[in-house]
């Protein structure tokens, strides 16, 4: 149970509920009982398949009654049916979970439920137009699951369903669409991690598939993430993005100047947490990668720079000190 | 002891057996599909808290073999409802503390677990086909307990939750998903039984699971987002398993967690203030323990299952929680 506020109840209001509750129990039961009865007679009337609907509308979490609903679809209803009858007997249990994941949206069983739907849509509506009933399907998952992602830019079931409609695409949408969107959610909050995740994961392909240039692309990410950086220096997402986009540290230039990028924050908000933690990770890159191409002092300026963010970050952020002190301890090592 | 971080056991052990007696409350009978996981929870809570006898052991062996769903050869929630691999997880689980795994027949749970595996490596919850690496896990841990993780495809297994690793050290649901805390816990157990912590970038998940706590003391899932108990578990099992529990503020932690707590009507919520239910009396209790939570027994962090059970059985692992107070 998550979210729900603790009332104390009077003695009197709670046996009022009680009592209340006592013909919705009844029914409830009852309705169950006959279900699961048919279910272990291997009752698969259409009558059965409407008390689903019933029980699943009262409480979409009922794996069984959802198991049951599938084996009448599977094994009654979709044989004796023709193409487009299953398209639209599918298309009204996708229209069924959509009311459901409005009240339910992190409901498992619901987003399972809809996904099996849609691997049972049939060729159609035409042996020429085999996959135009799959597009059409596929279309509404997408503007479904933006409207879910509207309503929480955070659900990860969503975020989930929506990687697997992208990837399975009967034909496939370009990357680019994709990364357009990851933009709309990110510029409508720069908290959205789930959407910098997703960007991460588009852009891989992009820059692997040669899409887009690999080295305009990281230079528009660096400019973005900046942006972000500056609106709010205390928002975690977009810091553990710029690390993504640093990668390894292979690229000493790279690494001082985000150093320096930082630096130039750090100096207008002196508190800034990520400023320095993220100073320290990029520093500690270039200790243990280019020592070799170091200048004279550099080395030694570095240790002690990280140790002294260290000890701020420390005061700072107590909360993590042991790790602030095991960093530095970690620091002082590659120095020797 | 001061009161303001008393963890009230007394009422929450009153609270867990309360639960099996509200036979006439519609939410009891909505909640039906999640009873053999309640109980799992309920008990572990009680064996943390000392109290394992507070719930009848042969009543509750019996509900769980009544849960049998004998034409898949495993167990559903309750009697009735369709086997599943996660309520046959909390069914063993729940055999294994009461000592009765006599009563299984391993053979077919084996086989069950089993014929769930995905040629990717993942596994299914079910014939229906949902996959997850939380189903990785449970097929893992499961097989552990039962003694047959010898007949698992460990590469395979291995293999696909080394896929759903991202660049933050964290783990994702299914390959390409966000890193979520619980997945996190779920994909470092796991890789911790089959002995394939190499697997994991430990610096870098230790650093975001650290971050995950926030000013108010209690631990989020994800960046930017909310505290709750439950993440106190999620995240304390995995910085446990890479022995980081001190990179967080252990005392914060607590307070929080004992904050959430029902003080009139026992159990714990998701946050200060909520309704209390058995999901997050069990996670907060379990993270009190490997807080080192005065007077509480040690849980296992690999399998979230009394320490003890898990030595007599020769499963543990190098996990290390923190050392019990004597006092608070």
């Amino acid at each position: 149970m998550h979210g729900v506020k603790r009332v104390q109840y009077s003695k009197e209001a709670l046996e009022a509920k009680r009592q209340r509750d006592q013909a919705k129990l009844k029914e409830y039961l009852a309705l169950t009982h006959d279900i699961l009865s048919r279910k272990k007679n291997n009752d698969m009337c259409r009558e059965a398949f409407e008390l689903t609907t019933r029980l699943l509308r009262v409480n979409p979490e009922f794996y069984t009654v959802w198991n049951y609903r599938r084996q009448i679809l599977e094994i009654d209803m979709i044989p004796k049916s023709s193409a487009a009858d299953t398209n639209d007997l599918l298309a009204e249990d996708l229209n069924l979970t959509t009311a459901l994941l409005k009240q339910h949206p992190k409901v498992y069983w619901i987003w399972n439920h809809r996904r099996w739907c849609l691997e049972h849509v049939p060729n159609g509506p035409t042996e020429e137009d085999s996959n135009g009933w799959r597009m059409a399907n596929w279309n509404k998952e997408l503007f479904v699951v933006e409207k879910m992602l509207e309503a929480d830019a955070r659900n990860f079931h969503a975020w989930n369903y929506r990687r697997y409609v992208l990837g399975t695409m009967p034909v496939r949408r370009s990357e680019l669409s994709e990364l357009a969107y990851t933009s709309r959610k990110i510029e409508a909050n720069f908290s959205n991690f789930s959407a910098w995740h997703q960007r991460s994961k588009v852009l891989t392909a992009l820059w692997e598939s040669n899409t887009v240039d690999p080295v305009k692309s990281k230079e528009e990410e660096f400019d973005l993430v900046k942006n972000a950086m500056y609106t709010d220096p205390g928002d975690q997402s977009v810091w553990i993005y710029h690390r993504w986009l640093v990668g390894d540290g292979g690229e000493a230039a790279l690494l001082k100047r985000e150093i320096n990028t930082i630096q130039e924050l750090l100096n207008e908000q002196p508190d800034s947490k990520w400023c320095m933690e993220s100073l320290v990770h990029y520093k500690r890159l270039l200790l243990q990668k280019h020592t070799t191409s170091f200048q004279p002092g550099e080395q030694v300026n570095l240790v002690e720079s990280c140790i002294g963010l260290l000890q701020e970050l420390g005061a700072l952020d107590p909360a993590r000190r042991q790790r602030y002190k095991e960093s530095s301890e970690h620091i002082t090592r590659l120095s020797t | 002891m001061s009161t303001d971080l008393e963890l009230h056991i007394p009422l929450h052990v009153k609270y867990i057996q309360s639960l099996g007696k509200s036979k006439d409350d519609l939410m009891y009978h909505l909640t039906a599909h999640l009873r053999m996981n309640a109980i799992y929870w309920g008990l572990t809570a009680l064996c943390i808290m000392k109290h394992k006898d507070a719930l009848s052991r042969e009543e509750m062996i019996e509900f769980v073999m009544s849960c049998w769903d004998d034409e898949a050869g495993a167990f559903g929630a309750h009697p009735d409802h369709d086997a599943h691999i996660h309520s046959t997880l909390s069914a063993i689980q729940i055999l294994c503390v009461q000592d009765a795994m006599d009563r299984l027949d391993v053979d077919r749970i084996t086989k069950f677990i089993l014929s769930l595996q995905k040629p990717s490596g993942v596994f299914a919850g079910d014939k229906y086909g949902e996959v997850d690496s939380r189903f990785s896990y449970i097929a893992v841990n499961a097989l552990a307990l039962l003694g047959r993780l010898h007949e698992l495809d460990t590469e395979k297994t291995v293999d696909y939750i080394r896929r759903c690793k991202n660049f933050d050290g964290g783990f994702g649901a299914v390959i390409g998903a966000e890193s979520h805390a619980a997945q996190v816990f779920v994909c470092t157990a796991a890789l911790a039984i089959l002995d394939r912590l190499d697997v994991i970038d430990q610096d870098t998940l230790a650093w975001w699971l650290a971050e995950r706590q926030l000013p108010s003391g209690g631990l989020n899932g994800r960046p930017e987002k909310l505290e709750d108990v439950c993440y106190s578990f999620w995240v304390l099992s995995a910085l446990s398993i890479l022995k980081k529990v001190s990179w967080i503020d252990a005392d914060k932690l607590m307070q929080f967690i004992i904050s959430a707590q029902d003080p009139d009507n026992g159990g714990i919520a998701d946050r200060p203030g909520n309704q209390a239910d058995v999901f997050h009396t069990q996670f907060g209790v379990a993270g009190l323990s490997l807080l080192g939570y005065p007077g509480l027994d040690d849980l296992d962090p690999v399998f979230c299952m009394p320490a003890s059970v898990i030595e007599a059985r020769g499963l543990k692992k190098g996990w290390q929680a923190l050392p019990r107070q004597p006092t608070l």
